[in-house]
C-alpha cells in the first residue's frame, strides 16, 4: 500500500493492459504505428531513468507486469481494460483473454473488463455474453475509433450500440469505459469527439460512463457533458503523467475536472504499460495545485481528494470493500511473493513500526 | 540594403513573417512560435535577377508522426498559401517530414489536390473540422477578451451588452476604447485580446450574423446576464483544453527532438 506522510492510500489502478505488439503479432502497418505512437507518449511523459526500450515495450509479460504493479507496493488492485485492434494484430493487441492470464491467477487483485463492438452484430452480442459467463464482467472498455475493415470507427449513441448497452444493463455490466483520447489515424473523422457519450449517458442512467483520458483533447466538451450527466466519470489515464514534466498544466486540468465533476467522479489510471505506476503513483500523490489555481477554481487537491481519486471512487463503482481487501491482502499470494505483509499489517491492528 | 527592400524582395524573414500567420488549429498558436519550421529555402537560380520572382521551399515537422492528417493538411496548405501570397513568390513547395502520411500530404499539397483526392479513404472534407477548431479558438479568445474588460472595470452586464460599434480599436496602437453606459463613458482596454477575439469572431461568422452582441455562449448565442459567470467558466475551460493539448504536443515534440532519439524510419521495420 502506498504511504503518504504516514497515512495509507489504497490504490486501484483503473487502467491496465497486458499487450503484445511483437513483430510476429503485427499484421497491418497500423499495428507498428500504434505501438510506436504509444512509445512516443511513453518517452514524452516518463522520467528519463524510468524509460523502457522499444523492445521491452512491445511485450513485457505477466511476471514483469506483476512486479511493476506490486513490487514497490504502489498499487493494491488493478482494472484491466482490453484493446482488441484485431485488424492490426493477429491475436489482438490486449484482449480480455490476454488479460485473464494474470487476472485469473490473482482474482482478488484484479478486475477484468470485457468489451464489445456493435459492428459485430449478433455475433458480438454472443461474444459479450460468453465473456460475461466466463468472467462475470462488471465493466467493458470500448474503443470507438477502432478500425474494422472499411469502417474507421463507430458511435456510442448509434442504434446498434444501444442494443449492446441494453445487453450490458441486462447482464449487470454497469461500468462502460469509452476511450476518448489520443489515437492514431483519425483522418478527418474526429475520433476524440465525446458528444456521443452525452446521449448514451442520458439514455442509460443505470450505467456509469467512465470517459477514459477525460476526452483529451476535448476536455472542454467532456467537462460540460459530465457537469450535466451525473453518471459520467473521468478516467485520468494520459492526464496523470502530465504531473511529471508539466505540473502546472496538470494542476490546471485537475482544477477544471474538480470544478466541473467534483472529487467523487475521477479515477486514477496509469494506462500501464504506457506509463508505470511504480513511479506515477508517487508523482500524482505529490502533485499540488498552486495557490493561484486553488483561488481560481475554489477546489482542493488535498489528501482526502487524492484518496478518492486513487482508489475510493473506483471501489465505489466496482463494489470493492477496501477495508476487507486490506485484511485479505495481509496474506494473499501477491503479498507473499513481494513481501508486502507489513504494508497491510496495520489494517486490523496497530500500525507496524517501520 | 533597406532601400532596396521592396515588394519583390523575398527574404527568409519575410517568408517567416507570412508563416507566422499560420496556426496549429488545435492549439491556436503560430507554427513559427511552436518551432515546427525546419528550413526555409529561397531558390536563387544562377544568373537570375535577385529581384525576380522565385520559388520558396519550406520544410516542417509536427510534434508527432501521428498528428491528425486533417490538422497536418490544414497547416501545410495554409503555409503554402501564405507564402505564395508574398509578392515575388511564384511557387511555394512544402515538405512535411517524419509524418505517417507525409507522402500523401506532400503530394496533395504540392500537386494542389483536395483533401479528398489526397486521402481517398477519408470520409468527408476537412472543412467541418476546421470550422469546429475555429469555434474553439474563438471561445478561448473570448475568455482573454472578457478578462481584459473585467480588469478594466466593466461588469458582466456591461460586457454581455457590448456590440461591435461600442469598440474603438483605433485609439492607439496598444489600446482600445470601449464605450459603456449608452456611449457616455469610454474605458481604455488593452487592444490585443480584443483584436484577437474579433479576428476569430469574424472567421466564425459572429460579427455579421443576426445578433449585434459581440460576445456569445459557446453555442454562438447572446449571453444572458445571469449566465455570464457560467460562460466565463466555459471559456476558461476551452483555453485550458487548448493549452493542455499544447503541453502534450510540446512534450511529444521535445522527446522526439531528443539527441539520442532514433529517427522514425530507423525504428520501424
Amino acid at each position: 500500500m502506498y504511504e503518504y506522510e504516514g497515512e495509507d492510500v489504497f490504490v486501484i489502478d483503473s487502467h491496465l493492459h497486458l499487450w503484445d505488439a511483437t513483430e510476429e503479432n503485427i499484421v497491418h502497418e497500423g499495428g507498428e504505428q500504434f505501438i510506436q505512437c504509444f512509445y512516443d507518449y511513453h518517452t514524452a511523459f516518463t522520467p528519463e531513468e524510468k524509460q523502457w526500450s522499444l523492445e521491452e515495450y512491445r511485450k513485457y509479460g505477466a511476471d514483469r507486469m506483476k512486479a511493476d504493479l506490486f513490487g514497490n507496493a504502489a498499487v493494491d488492485m488493478g482494472i484491466f481494460q482490453p484493446t482488441y485492434l484485431t485488424d492490426f494484430y493477429d491475436d489482438g493487441f490486449n484482449t480480455t483473454e490476454d488479460n485473464a492470464e494474470l487476472a485469473e491467477e490473482h482474482p482478488e487483485r484484479f478486475v477484468l473488463n470485457g468489451t464489445f463492438d456493435p459492428r459485430d452484430g449478433e455475433e458480438g452480442l454472443e461474444y459479450l455474453e460468453e465473456l460475461n459467463d466466463e468472467y462475470d464482467l462488471q465493466g467493458v472498455k470500448l474503443y470507438t475509433a477502432e478500425w474494422r475493415g472499411d469502417s474507421k470507427g463507430w458511435r456510442l449513441d448509434s442504434e446498434e450500440s444501444f442494443r449492446f448497452l441494453e445487453k450490458c444493463a441486462e447482464l449487470g455490466i454497469r461500468n462502460i469505459h469509452p476511450h476518448k483520447g489520443p489515437t492514431i489515424r483519425p483522418l478527418n473523422r474526429d475520433a476524440f469527439d465525446v458528444a456521443d457519450v452525452d446521449d448514451a449517458a442520458t439514455s442509460f442512467p443505470e450505467l456509469n460512463f467512465v470517459v477514459e483520458h477525460v476526452g483529451l483533447p476535448r476536455l472542454d466538451d467532456f467537462c460540460w457533458i459530465a457537469a450535466q450527466e451525473p453518471n459520467v466519470y473521468g478516467g485520468l489515464a494520459v492526464a496523470a503523467p502530465m504531473a511529471v514534466h508539466r505540473p502546472r498544466k496538470f494542476g490546471e486540468i485537475m482544477g477544471e475536472l474538480l470544478f466541473w465533476l467534483g472529487e467523487d467522479r475521477l479515477l486514477f489510471g496509469s494506462d500501464y504499460a504506457l506509463w508505470n505506476p511504480d513511479w506515477l503513483v508517487d508523482v500524482v500523490m505529490n502533485a499540488e495545485l498552486t495557490e493561484e489555481q486553488r483561488d481560481e477554481y475554489g477546489v482542493e487537491l488535498d489528501l482526502e481528494t487524492k484518496k478518492k481519486i486513487m482508489g475510493e471512487n473506483a471501489a465505489e463503482l466496482y463494489d470493492i470493500d477496501i477495508e476487507a481487501k486490506k485484511e485479505q491482502f495481509e496474506s494473499d499470494d501477491v503479498t507473499e511473493e513481494f513481501g508486502l505483509a507489513d504494508h497491510y499489517a496495520g489494517s486490523s491492528t496497530a500500525p507496524a513500526d517501520d | 540594403m533597406a532601400a532596396e527592400s521592396r515588394d519583390g524582395d523575398v527574404t527568409e524573414a519575410s517568408v517567416r513573417e507570412r508563416l507566422d500567420r499560420v496556426t496549429d488549429p488545435e492549439l491556436d498558436t503560430s507554427i513559427v512560435e511552436l518551432e515546427y519550421i525546419d528550413e526555409i529555402r529561397i531558390d536563387h537560380a544562377e544568373g537570375q535577377d535577385p529581384s525576380a520572382s522565385r520559388a520558396v521551399h519550406v520544410a516542417m515537422t509536427l510534434p508527432t508522426a501521428w498528428c491528425s492528417p486533417a490538422f497536418a493538411w490544414m497547416m501545410t496548405t495554409d503555409a503554402r498559401d501564405e507564402v505564395e501570397a508574398l509578392p515575388g513568390v511564384t511557387r511555394a513547395t512544402i515538405e512535411l517530414q517524419e509524418h505517417m502520411h507525409e507522402r500523401e500530404i506532400n503530394r496533395g499539397v504540392n500537386e494542389r489536390l483536395s483533401f479528398g483526392e489526397a486521402f481517398p479513404d477519408a470520409d468527408g472534407s476537412v472543412e467541418p473540422v476546421r470550422a469546429e477548431l475555429d469555434e474553439k479558438a474563438r471561445i478561448s479568445r473570448q475568455h482573454d477578451a472578457t478578462g481584459a474588460l473585467l480588469d478594466a472595470g466593466l461588469d458582466g452586464d456591461q460586457i454581455v451588452a457590448l456590440t461591435r460599434s461600442d469598440l474603438d480599436l483605433d485609439a492607439d496602437a496598444d489600446h482600445a476604447r470601449v464605450w459603456v453606459r449608452d456611449g457616455s463613458l469610454a474605458v481604455t482596454v488593452d487592444a490585443d485580446p480584443l483584436e484577437r477575439y474579433l479576428e476569430k469572431a469574424r472567421t466564425t461568422g459572429l460579427v455579421d450574423d443576426d445578433h449585434p452582441e459581440l460576445f456569445r455562449t459557446p453555442e454562438g448565442d447572446p449571453v444572458d446576464p445571469d449566465a455570464f459567470e457560467t460562460v466565463r467558466h466555459r471559456t476558461r475551460l476551452a483555453g485550458v483544453n487548448m493549452s493542455g493539448q499544447g503541453s502534450v504536443c510540446d512534450a511529444l515534440h521535445e522527446s522526439r527532438r531528443a539527441e539520442d532519439r532514433p529517427p522514425l524510419s530507423m525504428r520501424s521495420d
